[in-house]
């Protein structure tokens, strides 16, 4: 009799369960575009060096790594570009920003030429991820350029449509 | 007539509005600053040698040698002068015989560069002057004063060149 009583408990708990796993519930998750742009350093500095043994000067540091991290919508190209918002200056005096170029590494990243009038493409990709890669600048060293410590600002802006 | 043309205008509305909707918008930005160090500099570069053959002061009474193409770099503040002078280190030497380095001259091709000069071992005597950085190409062809009094031998003196700006 007990026994009876015992099975007929279990058989009940087991209706209990399955009638639970029939409940339907729905997952709403908002996942609007969103990017994070990050690099391994703020700032890269050219040193001085003889023009004749040494034309193109490489930055220091001599990688530039670039995180790009963006969730588009699907098949949506992501592009990153970078434009400099002057040319190089110091003082009065001006170096024209195309006298820097760059290499990279990594995949989507394309190697380019500084501007001040256009952003230039360094990376594009499709639909959302993280990309990671590496930009190596270099600039121009010529006996003409006039003695000076040369500054400019490079904008980069990732943009998807 | 006027139902076609209305289509075509229909056709351009719709081109116009997909293109403004691809237009990128702008996820993230980020600055990285850009500094380049372009220090005072300067090299010479002196390319063939200089000789003068043995011939008869009769016929030939001053020797030219090929000319020697010099190449002043400079890099310098904008407007600082920049200045080309040549010294030798004493007079052509033989042995125990001289000759006076007074004998020996040059004339200059190249922009900036002096038309004529004379050596000299007891002050650096001009050869080119420039303003601002840059490259200055030109050539030297010097001359010797060919002398009955000359001892034989073959006599040999350093030239030294010096690049300078304040």
């Amino acid at each position: 009799m007990n026994t009876a009583l015992v099975t007929s408990a279990v058989i009940l708990l087991a209706v209990v369960v399955i009638e639970a796993q029939r409940g339907i519930t729905v997952l709403l998750v908002n996942l609007p575009a969103q990017a994070r742009l990050s690099f391994s350093t703020a700032s890269v500095t050219f040193p001085d060096a003889d023009p004749t043994s040494t034309p193109l000067v490489a930055s220091v540091p001599v990688d530039l790594t670039i995180s790009v991290r963006a969730r588009v919508q699907t098949n949506s190209q992501v592009t990153l570009t970078v434009q400099s918002t002057d040319d190089l200056r110091s003082g009065v005096t001006v170096l024209p920003a195309s006298l820097i170029t760059w290499t990279v590494t990594g995949s989507g990243f394309t190697g380019g030429t500084l501007s001040r009038s256009a952003p230039q493409l360094v990376g594009r990709w499709t639909g959302s991820g993280v990309r990671v890669g590496a930009q190596n600048y270099r600039f121009e060293n010529r006996w003409t350029h006039p003695v000076g410590i040369y500054s400019a600002t490079l904008v980069y802006t990732l943009a998807s449509p | 007539m006027r139902k076609t043309l209305w289509k075509v205008g229909l056709s351009t509305a719709a081109v116009v509005l997909l293109s403004s909707s691809a237009a990128y918008a702008q996820l993230a930005t980020q600055n990285i600053n850009a500094t380049a160090v372009v220090a005072a500099r300067g090299r010479i570069t002196l390319t063939g040698a200089i000789n003068f053959p043995d011939t008869d002061p009769f016929g030939n009474p001053t020797i030219d040698a090929a000319p020697l193409t010099v190449q002043a770099l400079a890099r310098v503040a904008p407007g600082a002068s920049v200045s080309l002078t040549v010294q030798a280190g004493g007079n052509f030497v033989s042995g125990t015989d001289q000759i006076p380095i007074g004998n020996l001259s040059w004339s200059s091709a190249g922009a900036g560069y002096n038309a004529t000069g004379t050596m000299s071992s007891a002050t650096a005597q001009p050869v080119g002057n420039w303003t601002g950085p840059g490259a200055n190409n030109g050539s030297q062809t010097y001359t010797l004063l060919n002398d009955w009094a000359y001892a034989p031998g073959n006599y040999s003196v350093t030239l030294t060149y010096t690049l300078t700006s304040p």
